[in-house]
């Protein structure tokens, strides 16, 4: 949903950042740092990933004026943090572990029998929208405290997929997942959510 | 022949229209005739959304005004160069 008057928008931001406006940097800052935060958390622990944001905007301080806005900046940014995170894992020697091998959450793959049939089928539907719900407060916090409790790989995606709007193929460059293990990773943290929800529905309880 | 948790294992896919048609149109068909798994794609699809609506992405001001702080030292320390 890039409109003509975002990519304007877009365009002054970037060329007041390459003029060192401090503005123009404090509004850069809040605008694009949760989602930086997010692909930093793919990589490591939250003190760590704060510590590489930070780090990278001063990097962007020079590096900005060298953006040629082959991409937008947002994913300019989250590439950045990215190869950040890469070469420092590199020089500590940390491997980062992802098991892609299960596409279904345990919780969900038990519901199912034998004969891959439902045993314990979904337990109510969800009638109103996703607006309604989360107009309920008490379900926007339990979807905050389950989305912190998401694995960092499965939150990274799904911040950058659901909430930051990414394409699939800027989320597979920036995490550096392949196209399917982004799907396996989408597929988790919702049906995490759809099982978090369903609770909330059903009993109340988060 | 697709089964429940055949489906459950795409679903995602399935309403990202990521699947080929011939995948599509199991699908489809499955959900014809499985009230469980109409309310499971449709739960999904809510679940989904949910994450697309849900604003907590907000930053953290006090990051934020560090990063301020230390952009500001930055930006100060090029313009004495």
């Amino acid at each position: 949903m890039n409109t003509a008057l975002q990519k304007d928008a877009e365009h002054t931001l970037i060329v007041a950042l390459q003029q060192g406006d401090a503005a123009a940097y404090e509004k850069a800052v809040r605008e694009y740092s949760s989602g930086m935060l997010a692909v930093a958390r793919f990589y490591m622990d939250a003190a760590s990933a704060e510590d590489i944001v930070q780090d990278c905007w001063v990097t962007v301080i020079d590096a900005i004026e060298k953006f040629e806005s082959r991409s937008g900046l947002k994913t300019w940014l989250h590439r950045i943090v990215a190869n950040r995170c890469k070469n420092k894992l590199r020089s500590n020697k940390r491997e980062v572990n992802t098991d892609f091998s299960e596409t279904l959450d345990p919780e969900l793959a038990n519901r199912f029998n034998a004969s891959r049939r439902w045993q314990q089928p979904p337990r109510l539907r969800f009638d109103e929208s996703a607006d309604v719900l989360l107009e309920n407060g008490a379900l926007s916090d339990c979807l905050d405290k389950h989305l912190s409790a998401l694995p960092e790989n499965q939150r990274s995606a799904l911040m950058l997929y659901e909430a930051h709007q990414h394409k699939s193929e800027d989320v597979c460059n920036i995490l550096d997942v392949s196209a399917s293990n982004l799907r396996v990773l989408l597929h988790r943290a919702r049906q995490r959510i759809f099982l978090m929800v369903e609770t909330f529905q059903e009993s109340g309880e988060c | 022949m697709l089964m429940c948790k055949d489906l459950a294992e795409i679903a995602s896919d399935y309403i990202d229209g990521e699947l080929a048609t011939s995948q599509n149109l199991a699908i489809r068909m499955h959900l014809m005739m499985c009230r469980h798994c109409r309310s499971f794609i449709g739960n999904l699809r809510v679940s989904t959304d949910l994450m697309q609506a849900h604003s907590s992405v907000a930053p953290d001001e006090a990051l934020m005004r560090r990063i301020d702080q230390r952009i500001a030292e930055a930006l100060a320390a090029r313009k004495k160069d």
